[in-house]
């Protein structure tokens, strides 16, 4: 169970709050311009990385309102938590210290001796 | 009885007896007792059957790791599978053994002993594929069913139990020897601190064994008493007794249980557990270690136990399980047990151990010879023999002759492994130590410190230096921490997993697994059969995946199979241990949030009108909605919908629509924001005007829909489904945030500030004009779909025309502590004309003959709002609105999409169902191409006859055509697909 720093409120439980998956996912707007490829992307493909992950989470039972966060999934680490309209962090701006259990943070999760 | 002495002590007190029944027998004990330390006093060994081959099974331990001595407390509900070795006896407790038929003493299921080649590693896999898929239906799960599993359900179980919550800076797990050093040095610290213990009673080893002779000078219970009573007096630390640490989870977050009612009935009403959620900055863990044990055959007899439990027995509890017993070790663990039972006068039989004579602790050597105990160096236990209980082992010596031992019991140790099952779970590193052989926490994962045998540190003259060095961090005080002792400080072990088996007859087996009854021998088959990677075999056999774990034998099986691989274990790695440490009830972890608590019932602001007048109710989300309102016990519920609905359409009904989600949009940018959310337009609306609208998601799919009324450019308010309300709300919010933050609106619920009235029928009018006298209710004054707001009574409110039903109907809108007033004057003014109060299931006949759709009924999310045939509520000239492109997606333009549309039958007899599918072929066969389904379904009064409506593929195109609804029964009605509207086509009712 996370604790998420809320940006209006502090630190509160994972259990007050809604993950809304991936951030910085922009709206193209509605127009019959855009190509079918380019809408459907929008409205059905999200990232799902083992790693840093951009993702907005919103404080349902608390401010309701939504933020940004970027969070190791790997680890759970969350390395920075920003209000949405704020400029997306740079990646080269977090230092991930923590390993991951398995210690293989591009692949799969597992035991570490069993993966050996 | 088997008891050393009668003096009260902190543990035991023997001047106050307790009565309980095991099996219907009547036995004592006393106070302190655990129900295996009960049952051992009064010479009973035999205590359950094993869970596949129905073994006779007795005490293995005397703690929380115990895999056999599972009992079902009768007098808590029936609470099954309690570990005996760790509940309290209370008087009048009622106890059952497990798994047995038709007693322990002779169980019928024990014949799957004899039968075991049909119990194979994998059984349940390779039972599951054949020889014919009936086989696992009809014949093996039946069977399995009876025979296998462990306690009963429990009955009538209402238990209670609450959540406590802290944020504390350390938390301390274990208060043995370690932890009670680490508490006392963090006294008055800073730090607020959380000391554990699953025992009532702290100390650990030193309250379980005779390892320890004196800490800083003072006896082992003197140091105790005086070390807690300072932690109890200190303002910094809380002290949790009988609260186990099951969960060790992400970012320092535990989850532990206490038990409330140690030694005590549970009362009635009280709460029996409380789930305590801890969140801390920093963990020690000091929970000790477990002891493991030995294969051999028929190492599971009643009368075979681990060395350190018989001591605890004996220490803790003051019984002794046996007077003669034997021991056999490959380690020195089992020094402290011949000390203790020499110190009490019970010299062991014969002491049995795989190391040669050398390798002995040298006390322990002169100890056994200058007591003249029979001595077995270099030796081996062949195997253990007797009928429901042990009665003779065979001993292979160093000169590889096989000596017979009669004894009634047996102890064994098999080496000693960290409790690193939390360790483990907080997803720290283990290491495997050659010279221990164990897994030890190598790295942790979060802030947490290992202590004492936890961290695999198992001489006791190196505490003070571990415990200063790890807790430097706290920057406290160096303590010091003189120990005397009574046995050698040191661990030393040597290698000894199994002793080969060399099978006797079919009864004899190896236990690798004594709770799930996994022998060596299927660890073998499953190597042999490709399953040798730790998990796979784990699975494939259930070894370690019973509710103990494996604590006292999955390293063992890691031991074997690295033999078996001619692997380290190192290599062989081991399965991840999960939470929860141990079971813990369901209870605990609903605390509040059960029965009547569970979930929130919402009920109308007239709910206790409905309730006296005789509603029946139904579940809408969290909503209580009047279902029908039965004028008689008699009328059944579709005598009163075909009364109702018929009443709506002659006089007129009266609906609570108080659930109905209300939204109230506000700012200078609400227009163009409605805009967006809903596929309408409302720009042209006049003020004082209402729509119906559709809100789509950005897939083009209708997600809900509502009446918006527009008050202004800047003030709207909309209704939703009774369902979708906080969904509509959450997702206005988040694209206000998100996408168009430029945007000036703001959202509120008003849901439950008003009620709402649907008053509807050819007599609305009438009824409507008399409670309301000083409005103009004309069509000239107030046309269909406008609204007013007036004051009545000083009561402000809002009226809607509108219409769910296709009749002529208002909606009125009251603030919800005025309803009652409200809706009693339409009652009693109505009452000349029929007015009726209808419930849900009627508004749903009534608004399915208008062809009226309901989200989530009609639509299930894969339907957009062209598939209803609603393309007239879609702004086309807006640039922009949720999920606008989606409706030119290649998809959504098919034209074989589902579409909605109405069904009749042929024969007025036929009864159409919901769910029915509608398929081209009177007959059917395999494979059934078929068209769709029917989402509604009603027996109209109006109409006379059923009718429906479907959603089925190509279904605009085939309006005119014939069909077949298919039945459960394999059979076909045949039916015609007309237009989804069946009452007043031409929509004249709604505006007359
Ligand atoms: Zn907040």
């Amino acid at each position: 169970m996370l604790i998420i720093d809320c940006p209006y409120c502090g630190p509160r439980d994972q259990s007050e709050f809604s993950n809304g998956g991936e951030a910085h996912v922009k709206r193209p707007d509605g127009s019959a311009d855009i190509g079918d490829r380019e809408w459907g992307e929008y409205v059905f493909i999200r990232a799902n990385p083992k790693g840093i992950f951009y993702e907005r989470w919103v404080h349902s039972h608390g401010c309701r309102k939504w933020f940004n966060c970027v969070r190791d999934t790997s680890t759970d680490e969350i390395l920075k938590i920003y209000k949405i309209d704020e400029e997306r962090p740079k990646l080269d701006s977090f230092k991930n210290n923590v390993k991951t259990p398995s210690g293989e943070p591009n692949l799969g999760s597992g035991n570490f001796t069993v993966k050996k | 009885m088997s008891e050393l002495n009668l003096t009260d002590n902190k543990f035991i007190q023997f001047h106050q007896k307790i009565g309980f029944k095991f099996d219907g027998v009547k036995y004592y004990g006393y106070k302190g007792d655990t129900i295996a330390s009960a049952l051992l006093r009064n010479n009973i060994k035999l205590i359950g059957r094993s869970f596949k081959y129905h073994r006779p099974r007795g005490f293995y331990t005397c703690g929380i790791e115990e895999p056999n001595a599972l009992v079902q407390i009768i007098s808590e509900y029936s609470e099954p599978n309690t570990r005996a070795t760790i509940k309290k006896i209370y008087e009048g407790m009622e106890i059952e053994s497990q798994n047995r038929w038709p007693t322990l003493e002779t169980d019928i299921g024990s014949i799957n002993n004899i039968f075991s080649p049909v119990f194979p590693a994998g059984f349940y896999y390779k039972t599951f594929m054949g020889p014919h898929k009936n086989f696992w239906k009809k014949i093996y799960e039946p069977i399995i069913r009876k025979a296998a599993g462990l306690g009963k359900p429990p009955k009538e179980f209402k238990a209670v139990s609450t959540h406590l919550h802290h944020n504390v800076d350390i938390t301390i797990v274990g208060g043995g020897l370690n932890g009670l050093i680490a508490a006392k040095s963090l006294i008055d610290t800073k730090f607020s601190v959380l000391l554990i213990d699953f025992d009532d009673q702290l100390g650990g080893i030193l309250n379980n064994s005779n390892k320890v002779q004196s800490v800083n000078n003072q006896t082992p219970m003197d140091w105790i008493s005086e070390t807690v009573k300072e932690i109890e007096n200190s303002k910094n630390i809380k002290l949790l007794r009988n609260t186990l640490v099951t969960t060790y989870n992400y970012i320092n977050h535990l989850i532990a249980v206490e038990d409330k009612f140690v030694g005590s009935r549970p009362l009635k009403g009280k709460v029996n557990s409380t789930l305590h959620k801890i969140r801390t900055d920093q963990v020690i863990l000091s929970n000790g270690h477990i002891e493991r044990f030995l294969s051999f055959q028929n190492n599971d007899l009643p009368g075979i136990m681990l060395c350190s439990s018989f001591e605890k027995y004996m220490c803790r509890y003051g019984v002794i399980p046996s007077k003669e017993t034997v021991i056999f070790s490959n380690n020195s663990n089992s020094e402290s047990l011949v000390f203790s039972l020499i110190k009490k006068g019970f010299k062991p039989k014969a002491y049995i151990d795989s190391r040669s004579g050398e390798n002995i602790e040298p006390d322990l050597f002169d100890l056994i010879r200058k007591n003249d105990i029979p001595l077995y160096t270099n030796s081996q236990i062949k195997g253990a023999f007797g009928s429901k209980k042990l009665q003779k082992i065979l001993v292979e010596d160093s000169s590889g002759g096989v000596n017979e031992i009669k004894t009634d019991f047996l102890c064994l140790s098999g080496g000693i492994n960290p409790d690193v099952h939390l360790f483990t779970q907080s997803k720290g590193l283990l290491d495997w130590d050659e010279k221990d052989l164990t897994y030890k926490p190598a790295q942790a994962f979060q802030p947490t410190i290992t202590l004492g045998s936890a961290s695999g540190q198992f001489d006791f003259n190196a505490i003070t230096n571990e415990i200063n060095e790890k807790l430097d961090v706290f920057g406290i005080k160096p303590v010091e921490i003189n120990l005397k002792l009574n046995t050698s400080h040191k661990f030393k072990i040597e290698k000894l997993w199994e002793v080969l088996p060399q099978k006797q007859t079919i009864w004899s087996k190896s236990f690798i697994d004594l709770q799930n009854d996994v022998t060596t021998k299927d660890i073998r088959q499953a190597i042999s059969e490709g399953f040798d990677r730790i998990e796979h075999l784990k699975r494939y056999t259930t070894n370690s995946m019973g509710t103990d774990q494996g604590k006292i034998s999955s390293i063992n099986a890691l031991g074997i199979v690295s033999d078996l691989l001619d692997k380290k274990v190192s290599e062989v790695g081991t399965t991840i241990y999960r939470p929860p440490y141990a079971p813990l009830s369901f209870a605990a972890i609903a605390g509040r949030n059960s029965y009547e608590y569970y979930d929130p019932e919402r009920k109308s602001p007239i709910h206790n009108w409905h309730i006296s007048n005789g509603a029946v109710f139904e579940d809408v989300g969290q909503w209580k909605r009047p279902w029908y309102f039965p004028i008689n016990k008699n009328e059944t519920m579709d005598e009163a919908v075909q009364r109702e609905s018929k009443n709506v359409r002659e006089n007129a009904g009266v609906l609570d629509g108080s659930t109905l989600g209300k939204i109230e949009i506000k700012g200078k940018d609400a227009l163009a924001f409605m805009n967006l959310i809903y596929t309408n337009s409302f720009s042209k609306m006049k003020p004082g005007s209402s729509r119906y609208a559709l809100m789509l998601g950005e897939d083009g799919m209708v997600k809900d829909d509502g009446i918006i009324c527009k008050i202004s450019d800047e003030h709207f308010i909309a209704t939703t489904t009774t369902g979708g309300a906080a969904t509509v709300l959450g997702c206005m919010e988040e694209y206000a945030q998100t996408e168009w933050p430029n945007l000036n609106v703001y959202m509120n619920s008003i849901t439950e500030q008003y009620a709402t009235f649907n008053i509807s029928g050819p007599k609305t009018r009438n009824i409507i004009e008399k409670v309301f006298p000083e409005v103009n209710f004309s069509n000239e004054a107030f046309p269909f779909m406008t609204f007013q707001f007036h004051e009545y009574e000083d009561t402000p409110i809002r009226i809607l025309r509108a219409s769910f039903t296709g009749e002529m109907g208002y909606e009125i809108y009251v603030p919800s502590n005025q309803a009652l007033k409200i809706w009693e004057k339409i009652i009693n003014f109505g009452k000349e004309f029929g007015l009726k109060p209808y419930g849900t299931e009627s508004m749903h006949l009534l608004r399915a003959e208008k062809g009226y759709i309901i989200v989530g009924q009609d639509t299930d999310g894969s339907i957009t709002p062209l598939d209803l045939g609603l393309d007239w509520m879609i702004g086309k000239s807006k640039k922009d609105f949720l999920g606008k492109r989606s409706l030119i997606r290649s998809d959504t333009i098919r034209k074989d999409r589902k579409q909605l549309v109405g069904i009749l039958p042929i024969n007025k007899n036929d009864r159409l169902e919901e769910g029915q599918h509608i398929i081209l072929d009177k007959e059917i066969k395999t494979p059934m191409p078929m068209l769709g389904h029917i989402t509604s379904c009603y027996q109209s009064p109006t109409l006379g006859y059923n009718f429906a409506l479907a959603v089925i593929k190509n279904g605009q195109s085939l309006i005119g055509t014939k069909a077949f609804a298919s039945t459960p029964e394999l059979k076909t009605i045949e039916v015609e697909i007309v237009e989804p509207i069946f009452y007043d086509k031409e929509n004249t009712k709604l505006a007359s």
